[in-house]
């Protein structure tokens, strides 16, 4: 406990009212943060902060941190990725450029999977971020260190963050904190680096619902930027407290979902779901029978683009370069084989294989018909239902070691919860089904119904 | 032993957009290298790209005046291969349903088939250092990344290099007519072209700028590839390239294969609904050179090669038609499709080029039809115009390039002329006639052009007569 433990919500009162100090405030954050920073590796860089102060209202500085792959201007960001040694972005990111105009503080950028290529944070060019809960345990993927370091951090703070295939569910669940994953566009892409351009989602982490909904206020709506981005401008955190309970919610179970999971996560999220019910919401189980084929078709996609994707690191214009020598085959394949790790590799000669002339109907453009099944059976079931409940996880986080046995489908299938809602683009909130519990309950709702998640999420919060 | 030959072509042309594709950078053409560019037309990581709307509107014109069906939407692909040239090391192309589809352009009364048109970007300038083959660096110049291209992809619909030359001619006039792009600037229009002989194999030579260079690198392919055949060897598929300097194709590379290149869906831009847009812009058509000639010659009833030569450049063809409202049909189609070309083909520019007034050029059919100046004193007064833009008043001022057509003012002149060609004088009066026009021209000379030749050879008749 030190004097600046407290909720954002405290945070924004009492520095509204005057009452904090800020030079004082921030050069306690950043001991505290670099402290932090040695025992559980959450951040690859820490900003000065006191250069990166911006004390204006709404949030007269709230400290944020960014995941490394989401561009802040004059920091260097890796993506998690030694190929980008060197890149330091000459531009915001548009939810970094929105944040820094409602004022807030950037505290650095959080480690990650290389490119968010992984679930458990461990396929990066650097360090690995350990989870605050348990330090032989990992923070999930690919936002680990942004879950980790809202979990850590007993200061008022949020992350930014981002999915592709559930990269902030997993670690949200595994660090006991709330994730939510908005609708594809909702937040505007421009300024991240490329994992999965069709997938590639900005998302918040958080203590609690309450404070991802206020962040995801600041930075969703249209951009000009990013004409793949949606939405009106909206304050999802406003009548978030008026909600008492859950009557007329109607949730759905997928039977699917509750397949192979660790048995202490299925109890747990079941009686999460009871606890719902016992404070008004009504459930029925269902079945979305595409289940099955969600991880293979999002594997063949999200590789598929990645691969184009990463193609631009090549060492000629930023990042890492290398010893010019041969011809520029040569060159840029020598510099890719020492900057990229073996996961990217694997991603790279999976999705270039998967888009080859001969296997490209096979493969690619049928996973994109999956996807479009799975986004078809989804809004059949928001006919009927508000959201989809089920473990955000089928685990509780496993120790480093236990990982280093999977297999690489192994540690795919470990995404199969997750990728449903991610292909199809719907918005999904993790919530810990207690406090500080390394499970997440995972709510889906249909696209742009983010402030049902939230009301769900804050009610569920209080009755847990 | 004659050889059928086979051409297809694909035609990038620069469309000419105030901005670029998918950025704001400027696509004005610019001698400093890397100074036109931004975040997304380099390919740092995490911009993004957002699509120019005016680049697509120029597509579509040129799919409506070739005749193309518009599909109803269109989107975009990635291609993808490395080579220093490309900011992301793929292109964003079309692939499964580019712009325009299923055209035709018309030559000679035959129908050259247009396949497809579709839009894509165009990749940085690499710069070698000496030739390419010695070069010890290269240099990238990113100002033209991103540039917004229209590949034009005909059918093998074309059998000699002089057609296909005919045919970008056309086009280029065409596009021209539609105020896409500019025939000016260097690489505006760049051609690839597949050809063929029978029992031959298809090789494509890529990269040819300039219409009389296409038909020089195609001709030269063709006899490079008989007489391969005559030797009874084998042509190889293969992509070949166009060295100017030395009047030869190169081997580039071997296609054993068709290339993959692994083409995706460009999921960062949004499929766009185009056919609304071309029911739009199907009634703003501009007039194109064959309407006009068809028009000149019916409702002007000047000549056919005038009129070509007229509407050879869009901006000549206004200016005619602005002043044919003021002057006398005749003095203007001559002035223009005669003088103004002559000139102009002189100093090899276009008018467009010039800076030329088209009241500047009214003046001087003004002048000439009220005879205050020579047919000689308007083309010298063009050719210091071209060079430098300025009005004629006062050059004609400067100059003194006003006609003298009255016998006193040309009595002098042509008493000192005959001073000095005695010759001359001998044979006229030995009944040669022509020395008298050896004479008028001497004095045309001495004046610059502005002496009147009627009175001149009436005041030179006069003094030999005497």
């Amino acid at each position: 406990m030190t004097k600046y433990t407290m909720s954002v919500k405290e945070f924004l009162e009492e520095s509204r009212k005057g009452n904090i100090n800020f030079l004082d405030f921030a050069a306690a954050l950043l001991e505290e943060t670099q402290k932090l920073n040695k025992k559980f590796q959450l951040l690859r860089e820490i900003c000065d902060i006191r250069d990166r102060l911006y004390l204006n209202p709404p949030l007269n500085g709230l400290p944020i941190s960014v995941k490394d792959c989401i561009c802040v201007k004059g920091v260097q960001s890796y993506a998690g990725s030694k190929i980008l040694e060197g890149y330091i972005p000459t531009f915001d990111a548009t939810c970094v450029d929105r944040l820094k105009d409602n004022g807030v503080t950037i505290l650095g950028k959080t480690n990650q999977d290389e490119f968010g290529f992984g679930t458990f944070s461990t396929n990066s060019g650097f360090e690995v971020p350990k989870n605050p809960l348990d330090p032989l345990r990992s923070c999930g993927g690919s936002s680990g260190g942004a879950a980790g370091l809202v979990a850590a951090l007993d200061y008022p703070h949020v992350a930014l963050a981002q999915s592709t295939g559930g990269s902030i569910s997993a670690p949200a669940a595994f660090c006991g904190v709330v994730g939510i994953t908005p609708t594809y566009g909702l937040v505007s892409r421009y300024g991240l680096i490329d994992y999965a351009n069709s997938l590639d989602k900005i998302g918040v982490i958080g203590k609690s619902v309450h404070d991802v909904a206020l962040i995801l206020s600041i930075i969703s709506g249209k951009d000009e930027k990013d004409q793949t981005s949606i939405g009106e401008k909206k304050d999802y955190s406003k009548d978030l407290s008026s909600t008492k309970d859950l009557k007329g919610v109607k949730i759905a179970v997928p039977k699917e979902y509750f397949q192979n999971l660790e048995e202490e996560v299925e109890k747990e999220v079941w009686n999460a779901i009871k606890k719902m019910e016992s404070n008004g919401a009504t459930y029925e189980k269902v079945s979305l029978k595409n289940t099955k084929y969600g991880v293979a078709a999002y594997y063949i996609i999200a590789t598929a683009e990645a691969s184009t994707n990463l193609a631009k690191y090549c060492g000629m214009r930023y990042g890492m370069h290398g010893k010019l020598e041969g011809n520029f085959n040569e060159y840029f394949s020598t510099v890719r084989t020492s900057g990229l790790t073996e996961e990217a590799k694997r991603r790279i000669i999976l999705g270039t294989f998967t888009r080859m002339a001969g296997y490209r109907d096979a493969y690619y453009l049928k996973a994109m018909k999956i996807r479009t099944l799975i986004i078809e059976e989804h809004k059949n079931i928001f006919k009927k239902f508000d959201v989809i409940a089920s473990p955000s996880m089928p685990i509780q986080p496993p120790k480093f070691k236990e990982i280093k046995k999977l297999t690489p489908v192994e540690n795919y299938q470990m995404d199969f919860l997750t990728i449903p809602a991610n292909l199809a683009g719907m918005p999904h909130l993790s919530v810990p089904v207690a406090k500080k519990t390394p499970i997440g309950l995972h709510l889906t709702a249909d696209h742009l119904s983010e402030d049902k998640l939230f009301k769900i999420g804050s009610v569920f919060e209080k009755v847990r | 032993m004659i050889f059928m030959v086979t051409i297809g072509l694909e035609v990038h042309v620069q469309l000419m957009t105030e901005t670029k594709l998918f950025c704001s950078c400027s696509n004005k053409f610019t001698t400093i290298p890397n100074t036109h560019v931004c975040e997304t037309c380099l390919g740092m990581p995490g911009s993004k790209p957002r699509l120019n709307k005016k680049a697509v509107e120029q597509a579509i014109k040129i799919g409506l005046a070739l005749n193309c069906k518009i599909n109803h939407e269109m989107f975009f692909s990635r291609k993808s291969y490395f080579y220093p040239d490309m900011s992301k090391n793929f292109q964003i192309t079309q692939y499964e349903m580019p712009i325009c589809f299923d055209g035709f352009l018309e030559l000679n009364g035959r129908k050259i088939r247009i396949r497809r048109i579709q839009m894509e970007e165009d990749p940085a300038r690499l710069i070698h250092e000496g030739a390419i083959e010695k070069a010890k660096n290269v240099l990238v110049d990113y100002n033209r990344s991103g540039t917004p291209l229209c590949e034009i992809v005909t059918e093998p619909d074309f059998t000699s290099p002089q057609e296909a030359r005919l045919f970008l001619q056309e086009l280029s006039l065409m596009l021209e007519y539609l105020g896409v792009y500019d025939p000016n600037t260097e690489g505006s229009i760049r051609v690839d072209a597949n050809i063929s002989l029978p029992k031959g194999k298809r090789v494509e030579v890529k990269n040819v700028s300039g219409f009389k260079e296409v038909e020089r690198a195609f001709s030269y392919e063709i006899i490079r590839q008989s007489s391969l055949l005559k030797r009874g060897q084998k042509i190889v598929m293969e992509t070949r390239g166009w060295n100017a300097e030395s009047g030869t194709t190169i081997s580039l590379r071997s296609k054993e294969t068709e290339d993959d290149y692994g083409y995706i869906f460009e999921t960062d831009l949004p499929t766009v609904e185009v056919s609304k847009k071309a029911m739009e812009l199907k009634y703003g058509m501009p007039e194109f050179a064959k309407q006009k000639v068809e028009r000149y010659e019916r409702e002007f009833r000047i000549g056919r090669e005038m009129a070509l030569s007229i509407v050879s450049e869009p901006d000549i063809a206004d200016a005619f038609e602005t002043a044919v409202k003021e002057i006398d049909t005749h003095i203007s189609a001559t002035f223009f499709s005669k003088m103004l070309k002559k000139v102009l083909n002189y100093e090899n520019l276009r008018l467009k080029q010039t800076g030329l007034e088209t009241k500047w050029l009214i003046t001087i059919m003004k002048k000439l039809e009220n005879k205050e100046i020579t047919d000689r004193a308007a083309e010298l007064l063009l050719r210091d115009m071209v060079l430098k833009p300025q009005d004629p008043e006062i050059l004609l001022k400067l100059r003194g390039l006003t006609r003298i057509d009255t016998e006193e003012a040309l009595d002098p002149i042509v008493l000192n002329v005959l001073s000095k060609n005695s010759l001359a004088i001998i044979d006229y009066k030995h009944g040669k006639p022509e020395s008298l026009e050896f004479l008028v021209g001497q004095v045309m000379r001495a004046t610059q052009g502005r002496a009147d030749p009627v009175i001149t050879r009436k005041v030179i008749h006069k003094r030999l007569d005497e």
